[in-house]
């Protein structure tokens, strides 16, 4: 019992930050059917970000929560900025070019941003500063730190908060307006490039959050670390139904589980091949996966 | 669009392509190393220290006569990318190939330097596959793994008395045959391997594995991957609140691991070829790296070292860069006093004594722990 | 439109080839190598450009079909004692049943869908090759012999480089040709248009499955001789980074372009080599020049030409036998009965809105019958019920005393009915000529084998299409427009196109739906005549149309459909009498004001 609240606790902690990152995949793909495949490295970038900042404060003997606490909205800030400027500068262009192209494109900018980081830090690791120790309770058997319940609560709250947001306010109306027809949307009187622009912002900041928050957990951060969390996060958004946010969250926390019991239960080296399956299985039977709506085509 | 990119790219290939016709005025030494990519860090370590052979032996009148030269050229630790490093190399004329990091790139250079019959003395690959092919042509100044595995698996038996262990690798070649290895001697000494399985490097959050594993009630968790996973191991066990030791092999001797685990570190105990810190004949060496290049060396700096100074000799023994003879000139290497202690190559190519020593860490930082001496009791590391 | 030169890319071509050939001669062994690195991506990459750009379809997981290759003759070679050449059957069988295993379950998904499944059957292929024992693990399987030719083995990097271009000219062949054929129209279809292709016979399902599978054979073939390259294989050759590379190199060099795919593969395997100074800034360089090209050139370096198959000329067309419209559509219309279409209770559910419901009515051979009816009355849903695109609720429709309900649209088609669309759906980036041709190869009974190599029989067969597909351009006044890009057509012709195409198939029934939408009055007058053109040559004809005068003009019965139910049938005549017409058609002020050709031409038509 002990073992599988664990389990659980773990998946729920990986599974929050696959959410977060799927946030973003989702997001984009609703709205310019794009599959960005920068987005992983948005959320690398988020961590460095977040680390560069806390380690020049560390200098300043700043209490750390308040560090902390700018860090993260500095990292939010200027990683939706970059998102923002790779929307811009990468994707805007061929927006109406074939689909193909614009995905290379977000490849490119994926290896783009993995090789400017290492540049910029190198190749090795950087290690966050040892903010929070590994205090915590015990739940039948089972040992839970507080930051592992303050990484799922916080990333709940987002998650809640992105959801009113999206259905509760103007922009969030026109978001899901571009959604279902831009052209519409843009007869309608909306911002069509501006809205996409705040799109990009909302997912990299997630991603940001997520970036801060994984390096602050684990410590380690590396410019090759966006891989797998993108991978992951990616099938999370398919797997929920990619361009339905609800799905990008229940997805994500999904994978998170599925690839913590797989490891406690089966064996690692075939978590991969488990959560692949899955996929590809839930597709077969549903083929937009499992909140995805089916879009009937007018002949 | 599509002509100034093949204009540009032209002169770059015939550049290269004529670069490989100069003058034999000087001694040709190739050293495939990972520069670009992950690994290199760990490849411009490695490089360095070859730079700094070749500096110290030229500034002794070179070999011969002639002034060593270094042929870098970045493998990437990738095959393809190696066996056109390795191509690169014998085209350019070197006498002999000292160097590399990874295993997955030098089996496939070893192999293209063996069909051109040039000699290849590894400073890093301890993958023991690439001295059992029966290849004439290769070297090497570091131990196998199947020489370390032995080691872990008499120092958790013999030392921490374990009478269940549970090991873990990242089912990458070096880290999967460490583990084959150490299980097997484990085994032989009688002790339960409870857990022999992989998990994905790079994934970040092993709770999963450490809780089954820890479910299973061994007292050491052996990880023979490297550092980056070894920290967060070392970092999820203590919030897991785990009792096993854990301890990995030499890829985990990294200050990384102490940096990301911070407290949690404490106790980490490596199995591991002496660090050049650790080496009493490499003092010098040290020093003068270190204000060379700014950096302490890297774990395998002193290996490079020792494998370009062999090179060296074997042409002077030789009396000639001809590959061929330097191959049979090092097959004579006896006693060879290096940085790294005394070298003598088996038929194998191997070094007939490999040193293992144990690393703890202690107030966030690698000490020497213990070792097995000559008499086959555990004592401490000067 | 692109300036074209089929000459001198062909010869541009042969030049390629002849210094590649020479290559060995001229330069040392490393740069042999890093040309048979070229090599070998080039063979991946016309692998893959098939799937990507043949058939459109995206894969991210195609280093699982190289892998494939290189382990089964690296396994065939160590532990069964094969030899090189006795090891490529087998690794060719084995990936063409993983491109099966692959493309059956996806085959039926979006496209970007396609992304994610492909890249973890990628990742689930490198993962199992990793993880088991028989494959070697992490550690691979090393001891690969060399392939052996006349009694040498093949180990110098020249030889290697000799036999791996052979193996590229090999697929170079395979791929032109395959390019040429209707397989590959086909694929060029289905990526223009997936649900046209599929409704003027184009059986899609199979046709993908063909793209993988033979992408995925030429992906084996690379890994075979990958595996008797290095001697050595191990799993981090085949990891999503090198699926990404090979599809960099099709997507930049221009997908479906061959000239393009061997370009982009001379600079992704070529540049990283050429960069090889810049150690570290080398990846961050490729990425920042792969960003820019494909910012500057979103079709690719060397885009794909418009496919062009020349027309045969007219008087060529009208001497071959068989090849006349009016020989073609008897060749189809001989012994039909006399009832051709019976729906019986037809209905349809959207969701609880009942589309159509309880429709019911007969088809006679040679009569003109329209479906007229206000918007929203159901009548193009009864015509994709017909044509097998919606699966009707209840009811059942017989064609030749057989249903027709829960046949693939692409099988409906071939039992004899082709239809045109109300908003127009022509291959746009394909020629007028190869547009008529897709909807004709459906007729093609000649072995795909057979027209790739070009048998006597598969050429008499191809030329007798070409001069039938001719005849049936000229027969709608296209025939001097065979060759242009149907994308470019003015609309009144992209029309008469699709009435062709349909025609093109040998169909009994042509349907109709809304030819006039759109037109002028004089097009609206020829396209009348047409009409009644296709009916004299004894094609049946159902029809939806709006246009009152062109209904009342052409139609030998009418049927006048109103909120999903049939609410009058009968001559032109009678329906221009019938009230409760009257009342469907003015009910309400807002739908006449919406259609002007609704209210005002019925009640000029029956003035």
């Amino acid at each position: 019992m002990s073992e599988f609240i664990q389990l659980v606790i773990a998946g729920l902690t990986t599974g929050s930050f696959y959410a977060l990152v799927a946030l973003g995949y989702t997001m984009v793909y609703g709205i310019v059917r794009l599959i960005n495949f920068a987005h992983g490295d948005i959320f690398m970038v988020g961590a460095f970000l977040g680390w560069t900042v806390l380690t020049t404060l560390a200098a300043t003997h700043m209490p750390w929560g308040i560090g902390l606490l700018i860090a993260l909205i500095l990292s939010m800030i200027l990683t939706g900025g970059l998102g923002v400027a790779v929307e811009r500068f990468a994707y805007q262009p061929l927006l109406s070019a074939p689909p193909l192209s614009i995905l290379i494109t977000a490849l490119g900018v994926s290896l783009a941003l993995e090789n400017g980081v290492l540049l910029i830090f190198g190749p090795g690791f950087n290690t966050y500063p040892q903010l929070i120790g590994s205090a915590g309770f015990v739940l039948g058997g089972a040992h839970i730190t507080f930051i592992q319940v303050g990484i799922i609560i916080l990333s709940f709250l987002l998650m809640a908060g992105l959801y009113l947001f999206v259905h509760h306010t103007f922009i969030g109306t026109a978001m899901r307006a571009l959604a279902v027809d831009r052209d519409a949307a843009r007869l309608m009187g909306i911002n069509v490039e501006r809205v996409i622009q705040i799109t990009f912002f909302l997912g990299s900041s997630l991603a940001a959050v997520a970036g801060v928050m994984e390096g602050l957990y684990y410590t380690e951060i590396n410019f090759f670390m966006g891989f797998i969390v993108g991978l992951r996060a990616f099938t999370a958004a398919v797997l929920g139904g990619i361009g339905n946010i609800p799905g990008a969250m229940a997805g994500g926390l999904l994978i998170g589980l599925l690839e913590a019991f797989s490891a406690g239960y089966i064996s690692s080296r075939w978590t991969d091949v488990i959560v692949f399956l899955v996929l590809i299985g839930t597709l077969v039977v549903k083929p937009t996966g499992l909140f995805g709506e089916r879009v009937v085509e007018r002949m | 669009m599509i002509k100034p990119i093949l204009y540009a790219a032209l002169p770059l290939l015939l550049a290269v392509g004529a670069a490989s016709a100069s003058a034999a005025d000087t001694i040709k030494i190739g050293v495939p190393v990972p520069l670009s990519g992950p690994y290199a860090a760990a490849g411009t370590d490695i490089l360095n220290a070859a730079k700094l052979a070749a500096d110290d032996i030229n500034a002794s009148g070179g070999v011969l006569g002639k002034k060593i030269d270094i042929m870098a050229e970045d493998d990437g630790c990738d095959a393809q990318m190696g066996v056109q490093a390795a191509q690169k190399m014998i085209d350019g004329g070197v006498a002999v190939v000292a160097g590399g990091y990874c295993s997955g790139a030098g089996l496939p250079e070893l192999i293209a330097l063996h069909r051109a019959g040039v000699p290849f003395i590894l400073d890093a690959q301890t993958n023991p596959k690439l001295t059992s092919m029966g290849f004439n042509n290769v070297f090497r100044t570091i131990g196998r793994d199947d020489e370390q595995g032995p080691f872990a698996a008499k120092f958790m038996s013999g030392y921490l008395h374990a009478k269940k262990v549970a090991v873990i690798n990242d089912n990458t070649v070096y880290s999967k045959g460490l583990a084959d290895n150490t299980v097997s001697a484990l085994k032989k000494d009688g002790v339960d391997v409870v857990y022999d399985d992989s998990v994905t490097p790079g994934q970040m959050d092993y709770s999963a594995v450490l809780s089954h594993v820890a479910s299973l009630d061994p007292q050491v968790i052996d990880y023979t991957g490297y550092f980056a996973e070894a920290g967060l191991m070392a970092k999820e066990a203590a919030a897991l609140h785990l009792k096993p030791q854990l301890m990995g092999g030499d890829a985990t001797q990294d200050p990384t691991l102490i940096k990301t685990a911070g407290a949690a570190a404490n106790g980490w105990i490596c199995t591991t070829a002496p660090l050049p810190q650790f080496l009493t004949g490499a003092k010098q060496f040290v020093t003068d790296f270190t204000k060379k290049y700014g950096t302490a060396p890297g774990p395998y700096s002193p290996y490079e070292y020792d494998a370009i100074e062999i090179a060296a000799k074997a042409v002077k023994d030789a009396g000639s860069t001809d590959p061929s003879k330097v191959i049979a000139s090092l097959h004579t290497i006896k006693d060879y006093k290096g940085l790294t202690g005394n070298i003598t190559f088996n038929s194998a190519g191997d070094r007939t004594v490999a040193v293992y020593i144990t690393v703890i860490v202690k107030d966030q930082a690698f000490a020497p722990y213990v070792k097995l001496n000559a008499a086959g009791q555990w004592v401490p590391v000067q | 439109m692109k300036p074209t030169m089929p000459i001198s890319a062909a010869s541009l071509g042969v030049a390629a080839l002849a210094v590649a050939a020479v290559l060995p001669f001229l330069c040392d062994n490393y740069i042999v190598d890093v040309a048979l690195t070229i090599v070998t991506y080039g063979i991946l990459a016309l692998g893959l450009n098939i799937v990507v750009g043949y058939a459109g379809l995206l894969d991210l997981g195609y280093a699982a079909f190289f892998a494939i290759g290189a382990y089964t003759t690296a396994l065939l070679e160590t532990l069964l004692n094969f030899n090189f050449w006795e090891t490529i059957p087998v690794a060719l069988i084995l990936a063409g049943v993983s491109g099966i295993i692959i493309g059956y379950p996806t085959l039926r998904l979006r496209s970007d869908y396609l992304a994610i499944v492909t890249l973890g059957f990628g990742e689930i292929v490198r993962i199992i090759a990793t993880n088991l024992n028989i494959t070697g693990g992490p550690n691979g399987i090393y001891g690969i012999n060399p392939a052996n030719v006349l009694g040498h083995d093949i180990t110098a990097p020249k030889a290697i480089y000799a036999l791996g271009l052979v193996f590229l000219v090999i697929v170079l062949v395979l791929v032109l040709r395959l390019g040429q054929s209707r397989l590959g129209r086909a694929w060029t279809s289905l990526r223009e248009d997936e649900s046209a292709a599929e409704a003027v016979g184009v059986p899609t399902l199979r046709v993908k499955m063909l793209a993988y599978v033979i992408g995925a054979l030429i992906g084996g073939l690379g890994g075979s001789l990958f595996a008797a390259r290095f001697g050595t294989i191990d799993p981090t050759s085949f990891t999503y980074a090198q699926s990404v590379t090979i599809l960099i190199i099709v997507v930049l060099g221009g997908r479906g372009s061959i000239p393009g795919v061997l370009l982009g593969a001379i600079i992704v395997a070529g540049l990283p080599e050429a960069l090889r100074f810049l150690n570290l800034w080398r990846e961050f360089v490729f990425a920042i020049a792969l960003i820019l090209l494909m910012l500057l050139r979103p079709q690719g370096l060397w885009p794909a030409r418009l496919r062009r198959v020349a027309a045969p000329s007219a008087a060529a067309a009208h001497h071959t036998p068989r090849a006349e419209p009016a020989a073609q559509v008897a060749e189809a219309t001989a012994g039909e009965p006399e009832m051709l279409l019976e729906a019986k209770g037809v209905s349809r559910v959207f969701g609880g809105l009942k589309a159509v419901s309880d429709v019911a009515f007969t088809v006679h051979r040679g009569e003109i019958l329209s479906i007229i009816g206000p918007n929203g009355a159901g009548k193009t849903t009864v015509f994709n019920c017909l044509t097998g695109v919606l699966v009707p609720s209840a009811g059942d429709i017989l064609w030749d005393g057989r249903s027709l309900t829960r046949l693939a649209p692409h099988r409906v088609v071939a039992r004899g009915l082709a239809r045109t669309f109300q908003g127009i759906r022509l291959f746009d980036n394909m020629t007028v000529f190869e547009n008529v041709l897709v909807g004709m190869d459906h007729r093609f009974r000649v072995p795909l084998l057979a027209e790739l190599i070009g048998l006597p029989s598969a050429r008499r067969d191809t030329g007798l299409h070409y001069a039938a597909g001719r005849n049936w351009l000229e027969f709608v006044g296209l025939g001097d427009k065979a060759g242009l890009r149907a994308g470019d057509l003015p609309y009144g012709d992209q029309r008469r196109l699709e009435i062709a195409r349909g025609l093109a198939g040998q169909p009994r029934l042509l349907l109709l739906d809304e030819p006039a939408a759109g037109m002028n009055p004089t097009e609206k007058q020829s396209l009348m005549g047409l009409i009644r053109r296709i009916r004299d040559l004894g094609t049946t004809v159902l029809l939806i149309e709006h246009d009152m005068l062109l209904v009342m003009g052409v139609s030998d019965r009418i049927i006048v459909m109103d909120r999903g139910q049939i609410i009058a049938e009968g001559p032109p005549s009678a329906i221009q009498a019938n009230p409760r017409v009257i009342e469907a058609y003015l009910g309400t002020e807002e739908e006449v004001e919406d259609d002007g050709s609704l209210g005002a031409p019925i009640l000029g038509a029956m003035a």
